[in-house]
């Protein structure tokens, strides 16, 4: 299995798993979603991400349950991020790890 | 000319659409094996899993190829005393592989370990026979020139 998120709701002890497949994927870039636009665009990106998140599990699941859902979580940032990680994989996962070449230029983090 | 400074206008993230590459490389997924189902809606990681299992077929596949080739080699050099333009009459071809090249560490230790040859084993048997018989006509003979040692008497050289 690929990265998820697990959410319990705690008020009726349902607990879903978020995880992109490709067709969500599709989906939401078919209705408008750009991942690069989620720093210059976030109120209609992130929760057009975190609604697309609930399409590969919980596809019957309605938009107003998914928008309380979000409205409750804690620290929203983390998640977000994690949520963008998330949705990278499908694409990821599809390039070889033999393309990524050692190239000219290296380089490293201080965290 | 690419030395200019990155103006506000072109720093602005270009639209990458994820669906257009899952589009482009759908086919090849489909070719080797994967299904529509587990490309789109199943683990995203499936995708690599399939990819590693088409690079083993694909070493498989060349490794079968060379090994054709090797017997193939063996063969030819089995027969080539015949495909002589100028071979003696009577030249016979050399006995093809009576098994195949063993695959797995064990059969190649094995392999050594066993006696050598057939033939040589046959060889070594021949050459004991001839020494016995030799040894046997040598005796008889040097028993006919000298009578008095059939005794059994050891030769000493003469230092009695």
């Amino acid at each position: 299995m690929g990265k998820y998120i697990t959410l319990t709701d705690k008020s009726t002890g349902k607990v879903y798993t978020l995880e992109f497949n490709r067709r969500a994927i599709e989906a939401m870039e078919r209705q408008g979603f750009v991942i690069t636009e989620i720093d210059t665009k976030p109120a209609t990106m992130v929760p057009m991400l975190f609604r697309g998140a609930f399409m590969m599990h919980h596809p019957t699941v309605r938009r107003d349950v998914i928008d309380a859902l979000y409205d409750e979580i804690s620290n929203k940032t983390a998640l977000i991020e994690k949520l963008t990680d998330m949705y990278s994989e499908p694409l990821l996962t599809l390039i070889s790890d033999s393309e990524e070449d050692e190239g000219n230029v290296e380089w490293g983090a201080s965290f | 000319m690419g030395s200019e400074l990155l103006t506000e206008e072109e720093a602005a993230p270009p639209k990458i659409i994820y669906t257009d590459k899952f589009y482009e490389v759908f086919p090849f997924y489909l070719s080797i094996g994967m299904t529509y189902e587990q490309f789109w809606l199943e683990d995203a990681n499936l995708a690599k899993y399939y990819r590693e299992a088409f690079e083993m077929q694909r070493e498989r596949a060349n490794h079968d190829a060379w090994l054709q080739g090797a017997y193939f080699y063996d063969a030819l050099c089995a027969v080539a005393p015949i495909l002589h333009a100028f071979a003696k009459k009577g030249t016979k071809p050399q006995p093809y592989l009576d098994k195949p090249y063993p695959m797995k560490r064990e059969n190649v230790k094995q392999e050594k370990k066993k006696p050598a040859d057939n033939g040589a084993l046959r060889g070594a048997a021949m050459f004991h026979a001839f020494a016995v018989q030799f040894n046997k006509k040598f005796f008889v003979s040097v028993n006919e020139r000298h009578p008095a040692d059939e005794g059994g008497d050891v030769n000493n050289g003469g230092n009695d």
